[in-house]
């Protein structure tokens, strides 16, 4: 799904912030990075969505209309419009080829199951910006769920919601990765949750990208390490 | 230098940029002047004089019917028939048109002005078509159409839309260029083309923007219809030019107050109608009491009871 080979990002050539010399996605895998902030890995996300060239090095992601799912940190909700006008967005790129005028039913109808099963059908005809932040994320994972990709890349996609929402967009997420054979990199600092969701959890620290065994023992030399 | 140095000097580079820009301006100025303060001398008693011998009181014979063609209306509403509701009418129709017509015009051209939609040998050429029509003022445009067409509002219609293209489109590309990046990022990443992120996202996002700026345009062509008027585009602005020919000033001032007031009430409208689409949602819509804080001295206002 995604491989890296002798990868090098960063926004300057001469101050890189990871390198990765080889790093691979599996089909039906559930990634999550951590690290401490601005260590890096938005930026890693960015470079495999092909947002920010790397400085060098190769990078392999799905590449079609539709195929790789976003959620930025911010969002990227278009706040003027409503939250079904946000989610048809996604529907569209996973479900049609090319631009026309007149939505499509099947893009619809997985616009409107996204949104349901996010528990947000009673305000899908509000505008965006009048929602409160946890209900906007939940908008943002509608939108990727509805575009039905191969990779999703999620960039703290839980955070603003309460435990009990958490609980519901997390299932509803892992549940279409493992329904679809698709694939997601999650960014998450809370290392409870990123063991408790990944199949693989990696760190980024000193520059580099390490993996660690989701085991008790290491995964607490992960959290102290953090500390 | 600490921190708290550099503070010191950048906030003393300001304050000794602001005053160097003062003093330069001065400078331009006398210039400009070369010496001849004397002509500032009898300014205020001029314009004393032309104001009340030529200008005041305001001739109201413009809001009476015309002697012809015969007024159909009933006496009510005979100012109907007069040259001032007729030119004002029409300068508002004529505004309206070429906003609406500008901006379906514009908003094509702004897109691929756009930076963030588009690369720079796409967005130059829009920006360059944009500013060529911005770069001749309405009036030119007017008298270009008037040669072309000749006189009447179509000349003016015409020629307010071209100005309009350049000047919203300008206003629109901004607004494009200002929206937030994460979601084309988003857009980017999923796939989407251009059309659909221009529809999708740049529009609906920069939305209030736009229909706040389509709202101004219209009240800047009302403010310029006039002027276009004077050189035979249709309007009040030809009932301005008459009168001004035959010396009339009287009858231009009653003009000139008709239009301030016409301006007013559309400036006031436009704020209200902006006011839905702001930001802020708590920012405070004018209501009929807001025109009561304006208009009436405090101690003559309304009680209310408390709810």
């Amino acid at each position: 799904m995604v491989i890296i080979e002798d990868l090098t990002i960063g926004y300057d050539s001469n101050k890189p912030l990871v390198s990765i010399d080889k790093f691979t996605v599996n089909p039906g895998e559930v990634i999550v990075l951590t690290g401490e902030s601005g260590i890096g890995k938005t930026t890693l996300l960015k470079t495999i969505a092909g947002l920010i060239e790397p400085i060098s090095g190769k990078v392999t992601a799905p590449e079609k209309r539709g195929e790789l799912g976003y959620i930025p940190q911010n969002l990227g909700l278009v706040r003027h419009a409503t939250v079904m006008h946000n989610v048809m967005l996604g529907a569209n790129a996973g479900h049609k080829q090319f631009w026309t005028p007149l939505p499509s039913s099947i893009a619809k109808d997985s616009a409107l199951d996204a949104i349901d099963s996010l528990g947000i059908s009673n305000y899908k005809f509000k505008i965006v910006r009048r929602l409160s932040g946890g209900e906007r994320r939940r908008v943002a994972t509608a939108r990727t769920l509805a575009q039905k990709p191969k990779l999703i890349l999620a960039d703290e996609f839980l955070s603003e919601l309460d435990e009990k929402t958490k609980e519901k967009v997390q299932s509803e997420v892992l549940n279409y990765i493992t329904n679809n054979n698709s694939s997601i990199i999650i960014v998450e600092h809370d290392l409870i949750r990123a063991k408790e969701m990944s199949d693989r959890l990696f760190m980024i620290s000193d520059g580099k990208l390490k993996e660690h065994l989701t085991e008790e023992k290491s995964f607490s030399s992960v959290a102290n390490e953090e500390e | 230098m600490s921190l708290l140095d550099n503070y010191y000097f950048r906030k003393g580079r300001n304050i000794s940029l602001f005053l160097l820009l003062i003093v330069f301006t001065w400078a331009i100025f006398t210039n400009l002047v070369d010496g001849d303060w004397g002509s500032l001398e009898n300014s205020i008693d001029n314009l004393s004089i032309f104001f009340y011998e030529s200008l005041w009181p305001p001739n109201w014979q413009v809001l009476q019917p015309q002697s012809y063609p015969p007024c159909e209306e009933s006496a009510i509403f005979d100012f109907k028939c007069s040259t001032a509701w007729i030119g004002m009418t029409e300068t508002l129709k004529i505004a309206f048109v070429a906003t609406i017509f500008g901006m379906l015009l514009s908003l094509p051209i702004s897109l691929l002005a756009a930076r963030n939609l588009n690369p720079l040998w796409v967005s130059y050429p829009a920006r360059i078509i944009l500013a060529s029509f911005r770069s001749l003022p309405s009036i030119i445009w007017a008298i270009l159409f008037v040669i072309l067409i000749g006189f009447g509002p179509i000349s003016g219609t015409l020629a307010m839309t071209f100005y309009t293209v350049g000047y919203l489109g300008k206003l629109q590309y901004e607004s494009f260029e200002g929206i937030s990046k994460d979601p084309l990022d988003a857009a980017e990443v999923m796939g989407l083309n251009k059309i659909e992120k221009s529809i999708g996202v740049v529009i609906p996002e920069s939305a209030n923007n736009l229909i706040s700026q389509l709202i101004f345009m219209f009240e800047y062509n009302v403010r310029h219809g006039t002027v276009i008027g004077i050189v035979g585009a249709g309007g009040i602005g030809y009932y301005i030019n008459l009168y001004l020919k035959f010396l009339q000033y009287d009858k231009v001032i009653a003009y000139l107050i008709i239009i301030f007031i016409t301006v007013v009430i559309i400036d006031l409208i436009s704020i209200y109608a902006r006011s839905f689409f702001t930001e802020k949602e708590n920012l405070k819509r004018p209501t009929w009491r807001t025109w009561e804080e304006i208009f009436i001295p405090e101690f003559l206002r309304l009680k209310y009871k408390k709810e």
